[in-house]
């Protein structure tokens, strides 16, 4: 199995002298092609900050990140933006739609920006919106959709260009089970089917154990790392369930 | 008092905020103090010894300034409480009283008032300097203008500014009263909903539009259309009707065109286009007044500067119109005759080109003949033979010769109007002198003379043979006509012979008419470049903060579209669009009203704006220009800070 990615020794100050906040603590993580990685851990943890280190929408303080081979620490600014786009897909924890599209517009946002033909286009934002329920949205502003809608709507978003590393932020966070789980299943799918890699940092147990690899992060570090390996899906949502437990209570 | 500690704290706070308001304050008080002390300046009123005229042309462009002054300060006033809604509504949820709040919003904008008043009047006492240097070279003079503030100046200002202040502070006082506290909170919400454009209205905007550009250009005289609505009325109708239909063309043509380039797909889903347009049309309709006000103040700025560059750039060829010869006057005694010419001889810095004695007759005609419109049907012209015509005509450097059988007989009226002079060819004049009476036929007409007009007023070319005859039956006429040298500064001689020669020699010279057009066509340009210059930059100063407050607005979504790898290339590119798309639009729409409203007094002036009008639009588009890259800069380190 190809390494999509590889982060040595990041680390993550927040702020200037005096008042600096270490989130990131020393992590080392590798991922494989096709992993469906987990991350869980109390809330200021860090795993938002992990995120957006890994999918170099912020940088590390110190580290080394490779993804697809590529060292992408020091890479220029057009050659990022390059790879965001055609690399890597986000479902972030707010969303972070366009108010000035609309939700069809959204999703296609990536694909009209690296200029797809406008046949391709349709066809594949048909295909998404019938996977996610959204057709009947498709006209409408942001504004004017549900909190789940939106999430449905970044999800599509996140993954219309086929990125071969997906990245969610509590894609679940919004949603009622029976939407997370069909969000959740697609993104299965997707990774089961197109062996597209995913990494999904989540609060719920439930979301977890789609996971086939989980890692539990506290105070900046990897705390603890559990695989699914060949238990089902209900065992291995039992095991996310004590080893919450172990850690610490309920708090998460 | 912690009142004022609160103000003060906000105030370094807000700095960006207050320092903007500041800013356009002290430029509005800077603009009206300096235009005010020119007009108290004793260097000019000394100079201009017209200055009833002159003093009238101030009041009335003041005036105008006031207004102007008054509505961007409202503006800007608007501008900066908009922005601190919010934080007044947070002192509101904090449970100070709304009179407190009423009361720190009161003293803080009084007291930014008055620190602009001092620091524009500073600023104003030195510029005026400057433009009272400048006025006066326009003007012709080469004065050295001396440095004294005037204290009618400083009084007129103050007054004027105290009342403006004054006036926003108590809408300041009485803004929290008038809002809920939901209100506050919600009040830098964008508009939510996607713009609607109905195509009815789309097309109505081109209609106004239409009516408006068709009746300018309309030949005033003879439309049916101004002598059905009123002379006096349709530019009032034109007016209107332009403003209304600019409006509506940003309101809706502009939404239905934008959305109609949505429904191309192939080239609105491509690159970084899908961005910028529904950008621009997410905001287009919110900018639709300010669009307007910026369309109406570039077109009448274009208008006026263009209009009163063309009287100044026209003056020589009027003066010279008016005047062929340098210096003209009628001889009536021979000993006064060679007096001038002596002079004119010593004159070092003269030289003659040519001195002719022209003999002419002075001939009463009933005119009435000839369908004239103005004026008295009695009137005397000179005639003069064609042999001098062409005489004259060859040293002045003109193409036409005339020859001219019997009684046939050329026209020269360097003031023919079109309409409103007679019509001269075809028609027939009766003279009559002593004991003959002859008929004569106007073969042609020559919009100039070769005589100078305030001497010989129009002028009747007749056949050699006819002069000679009606010579036989009446006094000639000498005319004495010079071409000099250096003749548009030629203030000495043409004083020492205005001192030698009496009233009804009927002087005239090129410098006399070039001076006094000099002197308030130069007052003119300069009030119109001035006041010009004051609408530019403020038009300019208003897009430009409504962009900035859109780029803070916009902050957001380019963070966001930099997460979904949106490069910094790709960014500058969509802000370069879409600001130039908000630039673009007015100074179009600005330069085609004006441009009919150019053609439309071209017309009326019946002279060729073409020239000072093109370089007026280049210098106020190159301004403009430097504008939207500046706008352009500061946007882009906005979005990506
Ligand atoms: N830009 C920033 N500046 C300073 N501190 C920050 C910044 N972003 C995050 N932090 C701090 O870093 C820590 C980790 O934040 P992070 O957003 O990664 O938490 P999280 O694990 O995603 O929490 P949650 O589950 O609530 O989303 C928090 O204590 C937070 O306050
Ligand atoms: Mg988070």
């Amino acid at each position: 199995m190809k390494t999509i990615l590889q982060a040595k020794n990041v680390q993550k100050v927040f702020g200037a002298k005096g008042n600096v906040y270490k989130a990131l603590e020393d992590i080392d993580l590798e991922i494989k092609e096709g992993e469906f990685i987990g991350i869980m851990g109390p809330s200021g943890a860090g795993k938002s900050t992990l995120l957006n280190v890994l999918s170099t929408i912020d940088t590390p303080s110190a580290g080394d990140i490779i993804i697809n081979g590529q060292q992408i620490i020091g890479m220029k600014e057009k050659q990022l933006a390059d790879f965001r786009r055609n690399q890597l897909g986000f479902i972030f924890q707010d969303y972070n739609l366009l108010d000035t599209l609309t939700v069809k517009e959204n999703i296609l946002l990536p694909l009209a920006l690296s200029k797809v033909p406008t046949s391709e286009i349709k066809k594949r934002v048909e295909k998404i919106a019938r996977t996610f329920g959204i057709n009947e949205i498709l006209d409408k502003y942001p504004y004017h959709i549900s909190g789940g809608q939106k999430q449905r709507t970044a999800a599509s978003r996140a993954i219309i260009t086929n990125p071969s590393l997906i990245l969610a932020d509590e894609p679940t966070g919004a949603l009622d089970s029976k939407s997370a789980t069909s969000l959740l299943e697609s993104l299965s799918m997707l990774n089961e089917q197109n062996h597209s890699t995913i990494m999904m940092v989540t609060h719920d147990a439930y979301a977890a154990s789609f996971c086939k690899r989980i890692l539990f992060i506290k105070d900046g570090m990897i705390d603890v790392e559990i695989h699914k390996l060949q238990q089902t899906r209900q065992e291995f949502y039992q095991k996310i369930l004590d080893v919450l437990a172990s850690l610490g209570g309920g708090n998460i | 008092m912690t009142l004022f500690r609160i103000a003060r704290k906000n105030i370094r706070k807000n700095f960006t905020n207050y320092f903007l308001y500041v800013a356009s304050m002290i430029f509005s008080i800077v603009i009206y103090f300096t235009f005010v002390s020119l007009k108290y300046d004793e260097a000019i009123t000394a100079a201009t010894e017209s200055s009833q005229k002159i003093s009238s042309v101030f009041n009335a462009a003041s005036v105008v300034l006031i207004i102007f002054v008054a509505i961007f300060i409202w503006y800007s006033n608007s501008f900066f409480t908009r922005k601190r809604k919010k934080e007044i509504g947070l002192y509101s949820l904090l449970g100070v009283r709304k009179k407190q709040i009423g009361r720190l919003l009161f003293y803080e904008n009084f007291l930014m008032g008055i620190i602009a008043l001092f620091i524009g009047v500073l600023l104003g006492s030195v510029l005026s300097k400057f433009f009272v240097t400048i006025l006066m070279k326009v003007m012709g003079y080469d004065v050295i203008a001396t440095f004294a503030i005037s204290t009618n100046a400083i009084i007129n200002t103050i007054i004027i500014f105290i009342l403006i202040i004054a006036i926003t502070s108590i809408y300041g006082y009485r803004l929290i009263f008038r809002f809920k506290l939901i209100d506050l909170f919600q009040a830098d919400k964008e508009g939510e909903k996607e713009p609607k454009a109905s195509f009815f209205i789309a097309v109505l905007a081109l209609i106004f539009i239409g009516i408006g550009y068709w009746l300018a250009l309309q030949n005033i005289l003879e439309s049916e259309a101004w002598r059905k609505i009123g002379i006096m009325v349709t530019p009032l109708v034109i007016i209107l009707s332009v403003i209304l239909g600019t409006y509506l063309l940003f309101n809706t043509l502009i939404v239905y065109l934008l959305k109609l380039t949505k429904k191309n797909k192939r080239r609105f889903w491509k690159g970084i286009n899908i961005i910028s347009t529904s950008q621009l049309l997410y905001r287009i309709k919110g900018n639709a007044r300010t669009l307007t006000i910026i369309s109406i103040l570039s077109a009448t700025t274009l208008t006026a500067v263009g209009a009163s560059y063309s009287l100044y750039y026209n003056n020589k060829g009027n003066a010279e119109l008016a005047n062929p010869n340098s210096i003209m006057f009628i001889q009536q005694d021979e000993h006064l005759a060679n007096k001038v010419n002596d002079k004119i001889l010593q004159e070092e810095k003269h030289q003659i080109i040519y001195h002719k004695t022209i003999p002419t007759m002075q001939i009463r005609v009933d005119t009435s003949s000839l369908n004239n419109l103005m004026g008295e049907s009695i009137q005397e012209y000179t005639f003069i033979s064609t042999k001098t015509f062409n005489e004259m005509a060859g040293l002045q450097g003109r193409k036409d010769r005339l020859s001219l059988e019997g009684n046939h007989a050329a026209i020269l009226d360097a003031g023919y109007y079109e309409g409103l002079s007679p019509e001269y060819v075809g028609s027939s004049l009766s003279l009559h002198v002593d004991s003959i009476a002859e008929d004569i036929t106007f073969k042609k007409l020559l919009k100039y003379n070769v005589l100078n007009t305030k001497t010989a007023n129009i002028t009747v070319v007749i056949g050699d043979d006819l002069f000679s005859k009606l010579e036989k039956e009446t006094a000639l006429v000498n005319m004495e006509a010079y071409k000099i040298t250096n003749e548009n500064n030629a203030k000495e001689i043409n004083e020492v012979i205005e001192s030698i020669l009496p009233d009804d020699a009927s002087f005239s010279s090129f410098y006399n008419d070039y001076s006094l057009g000099m002197e308030t066509s130069g007052l003119i340009i300069f009030i119109g470049a001035f006041l010009g210059l004051v609408f530019l930059a403020a038009t300019g100063s208003i897009i430009y903060f409504k962009q900035l407050t859109e780029a803070n607005s916009d902050k957001g979504r380019y963070n966001i579209l930099h997460k979904i790898g949106v490069n910094k290339r790709e960014v500058r590119k969509s802000i370069a669009k879409q600001v130039f798309f908000i630039f673009a639009l007015p100074l179009f729409v600005g330069i085609a009203h004006s441009a009919v409203a150019l053609t439309a007094l071209s017309r009326l002036m019946q002279t060729n704006l073409l020239i000072p009008v093109f370089i007026c639009i280049g210098i106020y588009m190159l301004i403009y220009v430097i504008y939207y890259f500046l706008t352009v800069r500061t946007y882009y380190k906005i979005v990506t800070k």
